[in-house]
């Protein structure tokens, strides 16, 4: 038996029996950390300043406050006609041991149109690619493969490039409208990057996010069930007793004045909360939080005028984070028009935006799918008389020898 | 002939083909008459609808419940395709029909086809002169209601009342009908009065 479900069952329960003894704890700290949170606001001048002066010497990922820390706004009505675009990407990556070395990105593309001339178009757009200036990213001396993360990477890029080109063709007149991604805004995968790496793909995701602006075409992503932790690192700081706003000191934790006494860092009460941990209480349905700005390294120095923003959005049971760009966070409007269209997709969708759902969908490569495409470059290879073999390990993979 | 294809081949054999329809909900109804045209200029394949389905297009996919909102706003009918024009593209309504015979050439056969309608190709729902030109004979009446896994009464009967309502002499049809059934299912009575209510003249 490949996998031993007994021996699986016990460290199972086991975990359970963890997840209900730290629960009760979460919730105390929640509590606590939820109380100072709301005490705060009023002070978001200072802790906007302190999060500045934090940003490279905290080692948490941090949230600039915009907008009051208490901020509650209910969902503007949803104009009675609008339209929207999306895009999901989906990849099968490079495989070593296949039998040509190329890969493919899948993204779904879609438009969907609201009110009375009501429609949807929905496709989907393979490519393949396998010219060496497709495998590889090259600065003259270093070669780099695209595959993993650089994949996923160009997959990003795709994406904005797709929608962008959705825009163009569908987003013509004076309707209200706006273009959705899945997941985040923020790049996330090229931080540790090659400098080239990140040049050529944040690049075209730039490019694509100026051609966007320039069309004032806001551009949202939305992120389902976020497990990010930006705004409790900010509230992080507010126990920190290194912070020293008059000296013009952030926190440093690598100088962490708790450490060197020999105690728990006082910021240890916010150890495994998230986001939505702490504004869950003041959000009932549809309506959404304060604004923040991402402090993550690549958003602040590369992303210039579409620094990325961001607000939780309540949704049933879940909080959504739902990121923009500066110069749609800027726009009160735009984000009244962001805030209601967005709710109105997760209505129509039960819970998740119809749009991104559709997009998915026409995306997503399956398991048979990626069978099928393996045969059809087997037989293609074949047919052009060229070798057609897999590895020794792709074999031996492929059943269980006796 | 009417020229406005209202579907496309999908799936193809000798006896039976099926068909997708290019607007959602939009089928001809149960009993009526299509034709599929074949890869042979002038030969087209005649059927009888004997179903109609709409469901998700993905295999194994299906539509969930959409009358009350996540906000517990109640739509109803037509609303809820209005409110969600992308149900268009991911539902499907397709039809099928038994193949009943073709024409050449203007020429009308009721039995078999050659080949059947390749898959992808047109079909198009016949208007009042077709239907009362093919059923001006019954030779197909035997292959529908001797035809496995199908609604074989409830389908030549639907098909006799729609080719009665085709022709003036309405009632004289239904006569004649009732007659070559008669004849067709003379070993099983309770069958055939069955049959001959559903056709009866109003």
């Amino acid at each position: 038996m490949p996998l031993n479900l007994t021996t699986l069952s016990q460290q199972v329960r086991q975990m359970s029996g963890a997840l209900v003894h730290s629960a009760e704890d979460m919730m105390v700290r929640t509590a606590q950390v939820r109380e100072r949170y709301v005490r705060e606001s009023g002070a978001e001048a200072q802790w906007m300043r302190v999060v500045d002066l934090s940003r490279e010497t905290s080692a948490w990922l941090l949230a600039r406050p915009v907008e009051p820390l208490h901020t509650t706004r209910i969902a503007p009505a949803c104009p009675p006609a609008y339209a929207l675009v999306a895009t999901d990407g989906s990849q099968i990556d490079v495989d070593r041991h296949g039998t040509a070395y190329c890969y493919l990105i899948n993204i779904g593309r879609v438009y969907m149109r609201y009110g009375p001339q009501a429609t949807a178009c929905l496709t989907s757009q393979p490519a393949l690619y396998y010219q060496e200036d497709d495998l590889y990213l090259t600065d003259g001396t270093r070669r780099v493969a695209i595959e993993g993360n650089y994949l996923s990477a160009r997959r990003d890029a795709e994406e904005g490039i797709a929608l962008a080109a959705l825009a163009d063709e569908f987003l013509h007149d004076d309707l209200p409208a706006l273009a959705m991604q899945d997941g985040t805004l923020v790049r996330w995968t090229l931080s540790g990057a090659e400098q080239f790496v990140q040049e050529h793909f944040l690049g075209q995701y730039l490019f694509y996010l100026e051609h966007m602006r320039q069309r004032n075409i806001p551009v949202v992503s939305y992120i389902s069930r976020p497990r990010a932790p930006e705004v409790v690192g900010t509230i992080r700081l507010m126990y920190c007793p290194d912070v020293d706003l008059k000296a013009g000191r952030g926190a440093r934790c690598n100088e962490c004045s708790d450490v060197q006494a020999g105690r728990a860092p006082s910021c240890s009460i916010c150890q495994g909360l998230v986001d939505t941990d702490v504004l869950a209480a003041q959000l009932t349905e549809g309506q959404r939080g304060p604004i923040f700005v991402s402090m993550s390294r690549i958003n602040v120095e590369r992303y210039g005028p579409h620094l990325i923003h961001f607000f939780y959005l309540r949704v049933g049971r879940e909080l959504a984070r739902v990121e923009m760009p500066r110069w749609v966070a800027q726009d009160a409007a735009q984000v009244d028009l962001v805030h209601s269209l967005v709710y109105d997709q997760c209505i129509k969708g039960q819970g998740y935006p119809v749009a991104l759902a559709r997009a998915h969908e026409q995306a997503i490569v399956r398991s048979s799918d990626r069978r099928a495409f393996q045969r059809m470059i087997e037989s293609s290879l074949q047919r052009a008389e060229l070798p057609a073999v897999f590895s020794h390990k792709h074999e031996s993979k492929e059943f269980m020898r006796g | 002939m009417e020229r406005t294809r209202i579907a496309e081949v999908i799936e193809s054999s000798t006896t039976r083909f099926t068909a997708g329809a290019y607007e959602l909900l939009v089928a001809p109804p149960f009993g009526a008459l299509v034709r599929a045209q074949t890869r042979v200029e002038g030969l087209a394949v005649y059927g009888l609808v004997y179903e109609i389905r709409t469901g998700s297009k993905e295999p194994g996919g299906r539509a969930v419940v959409r009358g009350r909102t996540y906000t517990g706003r109640e739509l109803y009918d037509a609303e809820i395709y209005h409110e969600h024009p992308d149900l268009a593209e991911v539902l499907q309504t397709e039809f099928s029909a038994i193949t009943v015979g073709f024409v050449v050439n203007g020429q009308v056969y009721q039995y078999l086809p050659p080949h059947p309608p390749p898959v992808h190709y047109s079909v198009y729902q016949c208007d009042q002169d077709e239907l009362a030109r093919f059923s001006m004979a019954c030779d197909f009446f035997r292959a529908v209601l001797f035809a496995h896994q199908i609604p074989s009464d409830e389908l030549l009967a639907a098909t006799i009342r729609a080719a009665a309502q085709a022709r003036t002499d309405s009632r004289a049809y239904l006569v004649h009908a009732g007659r070559e059934v008669a004849s067709l299912l003379k070993d099983d009575y309770d069958r055939l009065s069955a049959f001959l209510r559903r056709i009866r003249p109003l």
